[in-house]
């Protein structure tokens, strides 16, 4: 489903070039649970980033579901974003002035899809997470980990293919970390791929399948499980 | 001291941080405030009072006494020759001038060119009246005719080269006169004495003649006459002083309440009097209208000063709303900072002292940006309305005013804003 | 992109919503009067006079001496002017005139059907006294009746005879021919076209002329020049020279086409409609200027939110219609209330000057070129928020 072959991303300044990628090469099937583990400032979130298409890469190439995502514009790779992929910060980057339904429903309503529908979904979502009953709440009314599952609620609301979360646990305390991974995994289960930076051990080995990042490149890159099971 | 000369040290920092959005509110403010003290000028120079301590005593009597019968008329602007000499039969008023305006041609020689000049033909009480400074030589001792002038310092300079003229001959309308009086540097700002002929706006007269000597000369007013039955204006000497010919003013001083009151009731008993004689065939309507009112009695303000002051009070508030608008955005930006210093101890009222400091800085600028934008407006109401450029001038009280004004404005763009930085929830706003 | 959610992010901001709305409501109500004002004013500058304005120049003038004001010296004066000036190329006929037409105020006074006064009195008529060229120096048409050719007195026995605009003889005489009838002043010989006499007259159509020597000239008086097409100017040049030859005794106050003595006429309303014009520009300006310091800053503070919209999939052009859309909505809001605003100012200027009422097309006009300048002040602060990238804006590095 994503294959990246020989990818490289260098930040350059004035004065530096720094190369936050290296030649990366990297296949992820479909329903897979990928954890990506490293030390800090090993490269994880700019791969995360690079994956979502947040961030251009500067050489290789990058191929979802066959199809480069290299040369496409910017409101090419915006759908992409909206119809394939859902994110999940460890931020949360919950919109604070906006109840939980309307954060749901917003990247539903760059799809188009009508208002009964977006409802729909919404609730759905906020059902799957436990917060159905709180739909009208503002973020800043909820804990740190029902904010997080409202942002897991939006990233699925849209039913994406794919999902990438950036450290989902990193702000949350262990009671509700287990909570949120209980979700992604059910989420998993359910045919979703996903893609977790995680510097957790023990959340790193609830995934499927780990890679490792040092220094922009991947350790064992080549850690392909090719027995891995599209889990139904 | 040291601390406000502190707050002003962290205005400056603050300003030089983001120098656009403050330079954008300053330029807003001053824009408002410059445009409005343009017309502000005008309004405030045309509704001045020239004689504030004597201006509740001066009336301008007006009547019905024309031969037609009229019914609810009001009073002509202006009166018969005979009519100021039935108004001035009383002892009442402490002084009382009969007076026009004509227009005249003056030279030393005939030989010179001649040069226009406006005459103001009165009885001697005018200078008293008006407080009308004599520079040298005296005014006519009476009312009766003579070939007597008294000039404008200025004519005198233009004409002989001095001021000090008295005595010399000059020629006016190919008659030689004598000048007996020069007067000194007198602008009486609005000329209310004119108001009912709308002269109000012009500059004064520059030559001064008896009245009965502009009657026998038959000068005729430059503003307005009106003519009631056949009496041939070119006969003023004789017709214009028995005939319905109207074209004088009449201005008398009451000193007193009594004497208002007392005046009052002798224009009453003249008018029955005229009645009775068969000569006020219309239903009486005698007016004395105080100085003060005068203008608005004939409905001479400027409806177009008037028109512009509204708008302009509406622009000042727009740009008071923009410049609020901004200074908002400017103030939520630094909240932080404001958060900082309320966490490290600093009380609400310090808080304060420093917005008063952002206050005076933002009023100086503005007070500078306000008058160089003012001038450029005043210059261009002169353009636009030359009839009022002799208004377009600042004394110490506008500038003061100004002043006050734009104190004022400073401090209220910036009352809101710093009152939200300075009352928000300190932990909240330090998270941001 | 959702009402619901623009209406939300204005909410959350309700002083600088309040006081964008009210500035912009204000600028609206600025912006309608003005335009108002201005055509007016040009619509009085185009209303028909008559006459035909850029060709026929008007020297106002007077003797300095008094001889030279009373005939028969002034008779003597006016005839060798006259000569002097037609004598001039270009020059189709000229006339004298105790005072000249496209006036505010001047020589005026009452004029009645002698046989029915207290039905037909009608007061303050500008009053000509002219030599004969009078009628062809302004092109005036002949409508009925035989213009008078010879100057005749007006205060004898058997005045001059009248001529009358062709309103005033209506009104005058209505339903019957005027020729020949008798007024206060004199009968009727002839009525003419109408011409715009004096603003401050009862009618600025209704005029009144003798053909009659001046009566006096303290006030001055006029010379009436029809000229050719293409002559005006360099005639105008020449004429105060040419007059100074005939008698160095004059003082020429001014030399003016008619379209020129039009547009003094109606100076103040021009000053006033320039001014309100500037004005208007200004809060336009002041307008854009707020419009694009809010844009940028609340750009500046929603970075967070735009990140996380172009995370989830918003475009950058979806983007930067959000950012519009959120100005467009607040102009709208404003130049409704600005209505209501206009409306108000409308009738407060009416009561110190002459303003008409406003029209429905004004307002949508003016709204239309509000949401324009606030669209191009916001479009640039916008355009640079959409280019924000998603992981800056989301903290993900």
């Amino acid at each position: 489903m994503i294959q990246l072959k020989n990818l490289s991303k260098i930040f350059r300044t004035e004065l530096i070039e720094t190369h936050a990628l290296r030649s990366i090469e990297l296949q992820v099937n479909e329903g897979e649970f990928v954890a990506l583990t490293g030390p800090s400032g090993s490269g994880k979130s700019t791969l995360l980033n690079v994956l979502g298409t947040l961030e251009h890469f500067d050489e290789g190439d990058y191929l979802l579901d066959g199809q480069s995502v290299k040369g496409l514009t910017d409101s090419a790779l915006s759908k992409l974003r909206n119809e394939k992929i859902g994110f999940i910060f460890q931020g949360f980057n919950l919109i604070k002035d906006y109840s939980l339904q309307d954060n749901i429903e917003l990247p539903l309503r760059y799809r188009g899809i009508a208002a009964s529908e977006r409802k729909r979904r919404a609730e759905q979502a906020l059902e799957l997470v436990g917060l159905a009953a709180r739909r009208d709440y503002h973020p800043s009314q909820l804990s740190g980990g029902q904010q997080q599952r409202v942002a897991i609620a939006r990233a699925i609301a849209g039913q994406p293919r794919i999902l990438l979360a950036d450290e989902p646990t990193g702000n949350l305390d262990s009671l509700m970390a287990r909570q949120v991974m209980e979700l992604l995994e059910k989420i998993n289960n359910d045919g979703c791929t996903i893609l977790m930076v995680t510097h957790d051990p023990d959340q790193a080995r609830r995934a499927g399948r780990q890679v490792q990042i040092v220094d922009g490149q991947l350790s064992d890159a080549a850690m392909y499980d090719p027995l891995a099971v599209k889990r139904a | 001291m040291e601390q406000f000369l502190y707050y002003l040290k962290v205005s400056w920092v603050s300003i030089k941080r983001a120098p656009l959005p403050y330079a954008l509110t300053i330029f807003i403010l001053s824009l408002g405030l410059g445009v409005f003290f343009a017309n502000a000028t005008f309004y405030y120079q045309l509704n001045s009072d020239p004689l504030p301590h004597k201006s509740a005593k001066l009336f301008f009597p007006m009547t019905l006494m024309v031969p037609n019968e009229c019914s609810d008329c009001p009073p002509p602007r202006v009166l018969s020759y005979s009519n100021v000499q039935k108004l001035s039969q009383s002892d009442i008023p402490s002084a009382k001038a009969g007076m026009y305006s004509a227009d005249g041609y003056l030279r030393l020689d005939t030989k010179q060119a001649p040069t226009p000049v406006s005459i103001r033909i009165t009885q001697p009480d005018f200078f008293k009246m008006f407080e009308v400074p004599l520079l040298h030589g005296s005014i006519w001792a009476d009312d009766k005719a003579r070939l007597e002038l008294i000039l404008s310092k200025q004519t005198a300079v233009k004409m002989f080269g001095r001021s000090d003229v008295v005595g010399e001959k000059i020629l006016l309308d190919d008659r030689f006169y004598t000048v007996i009086g020069v007067l000194d540097d007198w602008q009486m700002l609005p000329r209310l004495y004119d108001a009912n002929n709308r002269g109000h706006l012009e500059d004064a007269d520059q030559v001064y003649m008896p009245l009965e000597t502009g009657y026998d000369f038959n000068y005729m007013s430059n503003r307005q006459s009106h003519t009631y039955d056949y009496t041939d204006y070119r006969q003023l000497a004789t017709q214009g002083r028995t005939g319905a010919l109207n074209q004088l003013q009449f201005w008398v001083q009451l000193d007193t309440d009594a004497q208002q009151q007392a005046y009052r009731q002798f224009m009453s008993n003249l008018v029955a009097d005229e009645k009775k004689a068969g000569r006020h065939p219309s239903t009486p309507n005698n007016q004395l209208i105080p100085m003060r009112t005068i203008v608005t009695y004939f409905g001479g303000e400027s409806a177009d000063i008037k028109a512009f002051a509204l708008v302009t009070l509406l622009f000042l508030g727009v740009c008071l709303f923009n410049a609020s608008h901004l200074s908002l955005n400017r103030y939520i930006s630094n909240q932080y900072e404001f958060s900082l210093r309320r966490a490290l101890g600093a009380s609400r009222g310090q808080l304060q002292q420093q917005m008063l400091a952002d206050v005076l800085l933002m009023a100086t600028f503005c007070c500078i940006g306000g008058l160089l934008i003012a001038w450029g407006g005043v210059t261009l109401l002169n353009f636009l309305w030359p009839a009022n450029s002799l208004f377009g001038r600042w004394d110490l009280t506008l500038l003061l005013l100004l002043l006050a004004i734009t104190f004022t404005m400073s401090y209220l763009v910036t009352l809101y804003p710093s009152l939200r930085a300075s009352f928000g929830g300190l932990n909240q706003q330090l998270k941001e | 992109m959702s009402l619901h959610l623009l209406i939300k992010s204005l909410l959350r901001r309700k002083v600088v919503t309040v006081l964008l709305l009210v500035q912009l409501a204000m600028t609206l109500a600025l912006l309608v009067n003005s335009l108002l004002l201005a055509m007016q004013t040009r619509d009085k500058l185009n209303e028909p006079t008559g006459l035909n304005l850029p060709q026929t120049l008007q020297v106002q003038l007077k003797p300095t001496t008094p001889d030279l004001r009373v005939y028969p010296l002034l008779g003597d004066l006016l005839e060798r002017q006259m000569a002097a000036v037609r004598a001039l190329p270009g020059v189709k006929a000229v006339a004298y005139a105790n005072q000249g037409p496209v006036r505010q105020g001047g020589n005026n006074g009452n004029l009645f059907d002698a046989d029915a006064q207290e039905r037909t009195n009608i007061p303050d008529i500008p009053q000509y006294m002219v030599s004969p060229d009078f009628f062809a120096a302004l092109d005036l048409n002949l409508v009925e009746g035989q213009l008078p050719v010879t100057p005749i007195a007006i205060d004898i026995k058997t005045p001059s005879p009248l001529v009358l605009t062709r309103s005033l003889a209506e009104k005058l005489f209505p339903g019957r021919s005027a020729v020949g009838l008798k007024t206060n002043r004199a009968p009727v010989a002839a009525v003419v076209e109408d011409f715009f006499g004096q603003s401050e007259a009862t009618k600025v159509t209704y005029n009144m002329i003798q053909v009659a020597p001046l009566y006096g000239v303290d006030w001055g008086y006029a010379l009436l020049i029809n000229t050719s097409a293409g002559n005006t100017e360099q005639i105008r040049q020449q004429l105060p020279e040419v007059l100074r030859k005939v008698d160095a005794n004059i003082e020429v106050f001014y030399v003016r086409t008619l379209e020129e003595q039009h547009q003094q006429l109606y100076r103040n309303e021009f000053g006033l409609a320039t001014l309100l014009g500037i004005l208007s520009g200004l809060m336009l300006l002041v307008a854009m200027v707020s419009s694009y310091s809010n844009a940028h800053f609340h750009a500046l503070k929603q970075q967070q939110e735009i990140g996380i919209k172009r995370a989830l999939g918003a475009s950058k052009q979806l983007i930067l219609l959000e950012l519009l859309s959120e100005n467009w909505l607040t102009t709208f809001v404003g130049a409704s209330l600005g209505v209501l605003c206009a409306l108000a100012l409308n009738k407060m200027l009416a009561t110190v000057i002459s303003l008409e009422a406003l029209n429905w097309w004004l307002p949508l006009l003016c709204s239309a070129v509000l949401l324009v300048c606030v669209t191009i002040a916001t479009w640039y602060p916008a355009r640079i928020a959409t280019s924000v990238s998603p992981a800056t804006a989301t903290k993900t590095l």
